[in-house]
């Protein structure tokens, strides 16, 4: 079964990015996209997707609110935050919020595949630079 | 022939995003990426790419000295640069420093294939306020905008570079390593530098260096605002 994947980050070329690794696996789909938190909300209740790849530091509304909303008016859908926050006290706070996944954007190459994998299977995974905590 | 580009940015996912746009137009190809400035200037020179995009903020040898130290090895590279930062500073450094187009990061979905087509055709791009502050003249010599960076001390190439990565928390010796001198060139270096800039501490310098764009900075743990982008120097690194 297809896992259906709602991408979220407020610029155009890491969504470009993301989709472009995301897109790539077999068995996934990009569904949507949206560029902030709001918008991120709006779009997982209409689409219900599998997975959101959720940003953190967004305009209008951050990734940590969007993540509490998302989980209360979609509970089947996990949320995987991918993130330049490499701090073990963001990713606290991200998992606090119902993030089930943490990844830092900038091994996002590394360990991307591994993540969604896990949190489809609504099980968590969390990365931060120095080595997956999974 | 393929127009062949050369892609530097110290995220993946951004030349992931960067490739993908990019390679959407049937001429194009993307000829190398590279992760930091160092690595950039090394491929171009080998590679001789049509067009560069180079992301200011990078590691171990950031954008504009990179942009630098390619113009000088040949003005002909054309050159993009890529940032999140449009300030004055920002601008007329990443212009006086050669490149000829200017990208912001969040518009780069947008821009970036016009800023190729515009380089491609010999002509510059610009985004929005970059573009009104090239007509307003901003470029010419002795507009005296206030901007205390125009009145800094005048560094050297090799001098910039050390600032950086002193600023990023490395020894006289990794500095040797890197730039390929001794270590007693390094601290050479290291010395005139505080001389010049009247500095007296290593805090003093990465000061200097964020206030000047030489680093980026990132912010720690949850103080994320609403909007903003992350970012702090850690200080923790280096000893007083």
């Amino acid at each position: 079964m297809t896992v259906r994947i709602l991408v979220v980050d407020d610029h155009p070329v890491v969504r470009h990015g993301l989709k472009f690794l995301l897109d790539g696996y077999r068995g996934w789909k990009v569904i949507d996209e949206a560029a902030d938190g709001l918008e991120a909300t709006e779009k997982a209740e209409q689409l219900t997707p599998d997975v959101v790849v959720l940003d953190i530091s967004m305009p209008r509304m951050n990734g940590l609110e969007a993540c509490r909303l998302i989980r209360k008016s979609v509970p089947s859908c996990e949320i995987l935050m991918v993130t330049q926050h490499d701090s073990p006290q963001m990713m606290r706070e991200a998992t606090e919020a119902g993030a089930r996944g943490y990844v830092v954007k900038s091994n996002a190459a590394r360990d991307l595949q591994a993540a969604v994998e896990a949190v489809s299977q609504h099980r968590p995974f969390m990365a931060l630079t120095s080595v997956p905590t999974n | 022939m393929k127009l062949r580009i050369l892609i530097a940015d110290d995220h993946e996912l951004v030349r992931r995003g960067m490739c993908s746009l990019l390679r959407e137009h049937p001429g194009w190809e993307i000829c190398a990426e590279a992760s930091d400035g160092r690595e950039a200037v090394e491929k171009a020179k080998q590679l001789r790419p049509d067009v560069i995009i180079v992301d200011v903020g990078m590691p171990n040898l950031n954008g504009l000295s990179a942009i630098r130290q390619l113009a000088e090895h040949d003005p002909k590279f054309k050159i993009i640069v890529l940032t999140i930062d449009d300030s004055d500073h920002v601008i007329k450094e990443a212009l006086n420093a050669g490149a000829r187009g200017f990208v912001l990061k969040t518009d780069a979905a947008r821009d970036l294939v016009s800023a190729v087509e515009a380089l491609q055709n010999g002509r510059m791009f610009f985004t929005g306020r970059v573009n009104d502050m090239v007509l307003t003249g901003f470029l010419e010599r002795g507009s005296g905008n206030g901007n205390s960076a125009s009145r800094l001390p005048s560094l050297t190439m090799r001098e910039r570079e050390v600032i950086q990565l002193v600023a990023e928390g490395k020894s006289s010796k990794e500095v040797a390593t890197l730039l390929n001198v001794s270590t007693k060139t390094a601290e050479t270096h290291r010395s005139n530098i505080m001389r010049k800039l009247g500095l007296h501490s290593i805090r003093d310098l990465v000061l200097y260096a964020v206030k000047n764009n030489i680093i980026q900075v990132r912010m720690p743990g949850s103080e994320v605002a609403q909007g903003q982008a992350a970012g702090v120097a850690d200080f923790s690194a280096h000893g007083n």
